[in-house]
């Protein structure tokens, strides 16, 4: 079976200003992102993954490479059809409701008359948005615009579904729900691209990660096994006292280990607040 | 074929309620309105020229300028919105061709500006009809002929103005597509409308004899590329009957009309289709 989408030996230069100087925004990248996968491609500002997306997607086109998305060329409608995009920061039309926005992108994605208005409300109802769907998109939060901006992405059921930034701007809440949105949708097999700042829900969500920089793939792999340390180990222990705690240092320095750090475990900041606000939706 | 077009229609369905809810389009359609139903206040200053003929000029006129402003605005920001806010690249990951939301955008705001032109004009033909009515009793008793106007002719006036605005925002979407800024659309665009008034000018030109080659080579260009905007101005003739109006004049200013249109968008999608957004 085919890849997700496949890359090789992509390059886009960009010619700027009147002498037309050349910008190289992807170097010879070269990706195999596998089907059924929540994969997340990360870098800095600028290093070129939201370009290495808008070429994947057609928006723009390569100077140089390959690409094609589930087998088919991509750019094609062929593969369009079979793709759901949310770009980052969202915008659309004001004056149209959730359900109007999500049933325009419908039409738009080839879904049958006859089957609209259940993938509608399908996709509203994987995105959380079903109370508010009513409403004009102008009176949503910006959480609400990136929910609703998924439903778009997935009301025509595609195999593969590529976001850009799905959490910029929105509070660990709402990110928490979108992550839930990912997985639901890795659940029926289909394929996740997610674009990223934030490491940590990268790490959340991600089944494998490619990191750029300046253009270029600097690492590439399973999550487990870019960030494990193989030859580190974490134990968490309830009350242990001194006592205990030289008895088990003794213990293991006879096996020949060394304890290198003994510390108190800690929450993350985002695991308590989103404990503390549970309940709260940013409606 | 049937998928194209149900798509380009769901855009310009999109494009056009947008366009409807902005308050720049109700701002121009009540100023124009107001212009309108002014005129026969302003029927006094008549210039010893008809009073039918000065409320059709005074109310056209604002159809006309109104009208070109609202094509060139518009169209420039209906397309730069979408671009700019990125709306347009959640459309174009869809399986949607350039061409369809070009074409899309083209049929919307062009049923904006049928609305605008039909409004106008039914409003200008109420406006002549009372005024109309008031000079035949006025007529009948002095013992003269009374001016009239013909209904048909601004039936057919409404469909020449239509078509006109039509090139224009042909004209400001393949501007639009080549443009980077949305204040570059609208200065070439509104420059591009100029042009197109004065087109006659270069018409003339060319018929008188010259000795430069260049100057003639020039000349032609121009009055290929630009289209010749004067030509739909027929609200005399055809509205207030002062002077005959060919069918086949008619026909030739209808089949001109369609082909710059055409040939405009076509011009617009080829150079869309290469942009990157």
């Amino acid at each position: 079976m085919s890849s997700a989408i496949s890359v090789r030996h992509l390059t886009k230069d960009f010619r700027i200003g009147i002498r037309g100087l050349k910008l190289r925004a992807v170097d010879d990248l070269s990706l195999e992102i596998p089907r059924g996968q929540v994969y997340g491609l990360l870098g800095p500002n600028g290093c070129g993954k939201s370009t290495t997306l808008k070429i994947v997607l057609g928006l723009v086109s390569a100077t140089a490479g390959e690409i094609s998305i589930l087998g088919e060329p991509s750019a094609t409608s062929a593969a369009r059809r079979r793709t759901g995009f949310l770009p980052e920061a969202p915008y659309f039309h004001k004056f149209l409701t959730g359900r109007e926005l999500v049933r325009y992108c419908a039409q738009l994605s080839g879904v049958a008359s006859a089957d609209l208005d259940a993938a509608v409300e399908d996709a509203l109802g994987l995105a959380a948005m079903n109370e508010a769907a009513g409403r004009p998109i102008g009176t949503y939060s910006k959480g609400m615009l990136q929910r609703i901006g998924f439903a778009q992405a997935v009301v025509h059921d595609p195999e593969l579904v590529i976001l850009d930034e799905p959490t910029a701007g929105v509070d660990p809440v709402g990110s928490a729900s979108i992550g839930r949105m990912i997985h639901a949708m890795r659940d029926k097999g289909k394929t996740i691209v997610l674009c990223s700042h934030l490491l940590g829900q990268v790490e959340q969500v991600c089944d494998r990660v490619a990191i750029m920089d300046r253009g270029k793939l600097v690492l590439e792999g399973a999550v487990e096994d870019v960030l494990s340390r193989r030859d580190r180990h974490v134990m968490t222990i309830e009350a242990m006292t001194p006592a205990a705690r030289a008895a088990a240092e003794a213990a293991l320095e006879a096996h020949g280990a060394k304890v290198t750090s003994i510390t108190h475990p800690r929450r993350s900041l985002e695991d308590l607040f989103r404990e503390l606000v549970t309940g709260s939706r940013d409606a | 074929m049937k998928d194209s077009l149900r798509r380009t229609l769901w855009i310009s369905r999109v494009t056009f309620l947008e366009a409807v809810r902005q308050r720049f389009f109700a701002f121009l359609l009540v100023l124009s309105a107001a212009m309108v139903l002014s005129s026969v206040s302003f029927r006094v200053f008549d210039f010893g020229h008809g009073e039918l003929k000065f409320i059709a000029d005074f109310g056209f006129g604002g159809m006309f300028f109104f009208g070109s402003v609202l094509a060139v605005v518009m169209t420039a920001q209906l397309f730069f919105s979408e671009i700019d806010n990125k709306t347009a690249l959640t459309l174009l990951a869809k399986p949607l061709s350039r061409a369809e939301f070009l074409l899309g955008k083209f049929f919307g705001a062009w049923a904006v500006l049928g609305v605008f032109v039909l409004v106008l004009a039914g409003l200008q033909g109420v406006v002549l009809w009372a005024r109309e009515q008031e000079l035949i009793a006025a007529a009948e008793q002095a013992g003269k002929i009374p001016a009239t106007f013909s209904i048909v002719g601004l039936c057919e006036l409404v469909l020449l103005q239509w078509l006109r605005l039509g090139v224009v925002i042909s004209i400001v979407l393949a501007i639009s597509a080549l443009a980077r800024t949305f204040l570059f659309a609208v200065v070439v665009g509104s420059l591009a409308v100029v042009a197109g008034q004065l087109q006659w000018i270069a018409q003339d030109a060319l018929l008188r004899p010259t000795d430069s080659p260049v100057y003639a080579f020039f000349l032609w260009v121009s009055t290929r590329l630009i289209p010749n905007l004067q030509q739909f101005n027929l609200a005399d003739a055809l509205v207030l009957g002062s002077s005959a109006v060919e069918e086949g004049a008619l026909i030739a200013v209808g089949v001109s009309g369609v082909a710059y249109l055409a040939a405009y968008l076509t011009l617009g999608s080829l150079i869309f289709r290469r942009r990157e957004i």
